[in-house]
């Protein structure tokens, strides 16, 4: 019995010598759960954090939830979030830092009805409702396209948009804001269904690459635990390279379904193509997440130009660009 | 009075950014979390101007949501009272009504009614019509046995008579009861521009928030408060003048 007791005690000795402790991170997400997500829940579910040593909790953000805040407040050390939100922490002295570009194109586009109010160029919103979210990034892109185009404000309609996508449905307000590779899948189809056609406006497509979603930390995590943040972009990054992996797509699309039960299995099906498609690096050989630092400058010009943050800030400190591991 | 509620609102506005700052400096956060007292004074300057004027717009759209609701309340509270079934009845429906939450019903005012001033005016009726009604039920349902007795006996009761007199007891309950709507009122303004509209003070706060700009929301917060304290004192004015007259009389 003794024997017994002390060969159990040994084991239980060697196994918890064998365990390496896992570190605790935290990692705030910018929005609810939903498609931009997928690679984040795919690679905690699918165990990439805990095999680089990390136990990660993956927190959902929303409208009230900011991530920078969260960081520098030190109740996150990782977040997503857009560029604008980045530039203008920087521009207040935030210590942050962008180690990855998760979405190569920004997601947020204008849909329309082309057989209503057909759209070439940005010149065919002359006399035109359009839908902006004052305060949002999509009015900083939109100022943008006018100021490209020489569209003076007053040639067009402005309306605020909020969630309710009535005046859009009504003809109201001809081009609403949408992201694509989430709402627009959505509502896409109920316009099919009503027998309308529908199309979008490229930002990225008339010239304007404002980047959208980005994992961010702060300087001193960058600094102090440059192996953390090896291991966990790494994890992260080849978690999302696996959720976007066509062959992986029924899996992507259940492990969604286990967080975002609102969305139905057959709309995340047609969601995840769009998303691959604006997330994946278009010229071959780029890693995932590459950070594009041509359409960082543009994206810090165009703020700086409607004075949004002061000009020349210093994106060569921000973005941490040989971060981002190779496949 | 007026000095008294602003100095008041004044160490209340002072105390809460003092422990912001505290919280600030002490852990050393950038402006981004928390605005410096120089950042703040910089948007106080720039966006000062156009926050009172849309401070002014809600607190206009909430005195206008705030007489309506006075009004409905009343008159279904004068309702109310004929029986002990309707009072009851009402009683019910508006606890009920109350208890939805008004983020979730916004929406079905706003495909109706559209983002414009009638959905502000109804939203902000809304918020304070109901506490309103349940006091006013409350009030007018209450009979004033020693007074009323003497009228029913000599007959010359009437339903006018009856609702004098119950309001003219209750007076300074009335007044405490239609100051604490006003703030409702205020707030039930400023949500539906939150959550809707695209004027006032509200809608300014949400833009803000977009921003990630705190030093904006700290201007409107103060501007809130100073323009919910000036509504309240005129409130409590008319009130005391209004029960000073009938003492008179």
């Amino acid at each position: 019995m003794k024997q017994a007791l002390t060969i159990f005690l040994v084991v239980i000795f060697l196994f918890a010598c064998g365990q390496k402790e896992k570190e605790e991170v935290s990692y705030r997400l910018k929005w609810l759960y939903n498609v931009s997500s997928v690679g984040d829940l795919y690679a905690d579910v699918h165990g990439y954090f805990a095999r680089e040593g990390l136990a990660v909790t993956v927190k959902p953000g929303g409208p009230e939830r900011d991530a920078l805040k969260e960081i520098e407040l030190g109740h996150a050390h990782f977040g997503v979030a857009s560029a604008d939100q980045v530039l203008r922490a920087v521009a207040k002295g935030a210590p942050i830092v962008v180690l990855a570009q998760l979405f190569q194109v920004n997601p947020l586009h204008w849909i329309y009805r082309p057989d209503r109010t057909p759209f070439t160029s940005p010149k065919d919103w002359r006399g035109r409702v359009l839908g902006v979210t004052f305060g949002g990034n999509d009015e900083t892109i939109l100022r943008a396209l006018l100021a490209r185009h020489g569209i003076a404000e007053s040639e067009l309609t402005l309306f605020s948009v909020r969630y309710d996508y009535t005046p859009f449905y009504e003809g109201r307000v001809a081009f609403w804001p949408i992201y694509l590779n989430a709402q627009a899948v959505i509502i896409g189809e109920k316009l099919s269904r009503a027998g309308e056609t529908y199309a979008f406006v490229s930002p990225d497509e008339l010239g304007v690459r404002f980047v959208a979603n980005s994992v961010v930390t702060t300087r001193q995590m960058l600094e102090r635990h440059p192996d953390v943040v090896r291991r966990f972009l790494a994890a992260l990054l080849a978690g999302w390279r696996a959720a976007l992996d066509p062959q992986n797509e029924e899996e992507a699309v259940r492990v969604l379904a286990q967080t975002d039960r609102e969305t139905p299995e057959a709309v995340v099906r047609r969601q995840l193509p769009v998303t691959r498609e604006l997330m994946l690096p278009a010229a071959p050989g780029t890693p995932f997440g590459k950070i594009d630092v041509a359409a960082w400058k543009q994206t810090a010009a165009i703020m700086a130009a409607q004075q949004l943050v002061p000009e020349g800030l210093p994106l060569e400190s921000i973005l941490a660009t040989d971060w981002v591991p190779s496949p | 009075m007026l000095l008294r509620r602003i100095y008041q609102f004044l160490i209340i506005y002072c105390l809460g950014v003092g422990l912001l700052f505290l919280l600030k400096y002490a852990l050393g956060l950038s402006d981004y979390v928390i605005p410096s007292p120089a950042e703040i004074g910089r948007t106080a300057a720039r966006d000062a101007g156009p926050y009172v004027l849309a401070v002014l717009n809600t607190l206009a759209v909430a005195v206008l949501g705030h007489l309506l609701s006075i009004g409905l309340a009343t008159a279904v509270a004068i309702l109310g009272r004929l029986t002990a079934w309707i009072g009851s009845f009402i009683r019910t429906a508006a606890y009920n009504i109350q208890a939805y939450p008004i983020v979730a019903v916004a929406p079905i005012i706003f495909i109706l009614l559209g983002d414009g001033l009638s959905s502000r005016l109804l939203i902000a009726a809304m918020i304070c019509y109901f506490p309103l009604l349940l006091s006013f039920i409350g009030i007018f349902s209450e009979p004033v046995a020693d007074i009323e007795h003497f009228y029913h006996a000599t007959r010359r009761m009437t339903w006018r008579l009856e609702v004098k007199i119950r309001a003219f007891e209750n007076i300074h309950k009335i007044s405490t009861v239609l100051v604490g709507s006003a703030t409702m009122a205020v707030v039930g303004t400023i949500v539906a521009e939150f959550i809707a509209a695209t004027a006032g003070i509200g809608y300014s706060i949400r833009i803000a928030l977009y921003q990630s700009d705190l030093a904006k929301i700290l201007v409107a917060l103060f501007l809130i408060g100073v323009g919910t304290s000036l509504y309240l004192v005129s409130l409590e004015g008319l009130g005391n003048a209004f029960q000073a007259r009938l003492k008179r009389n």
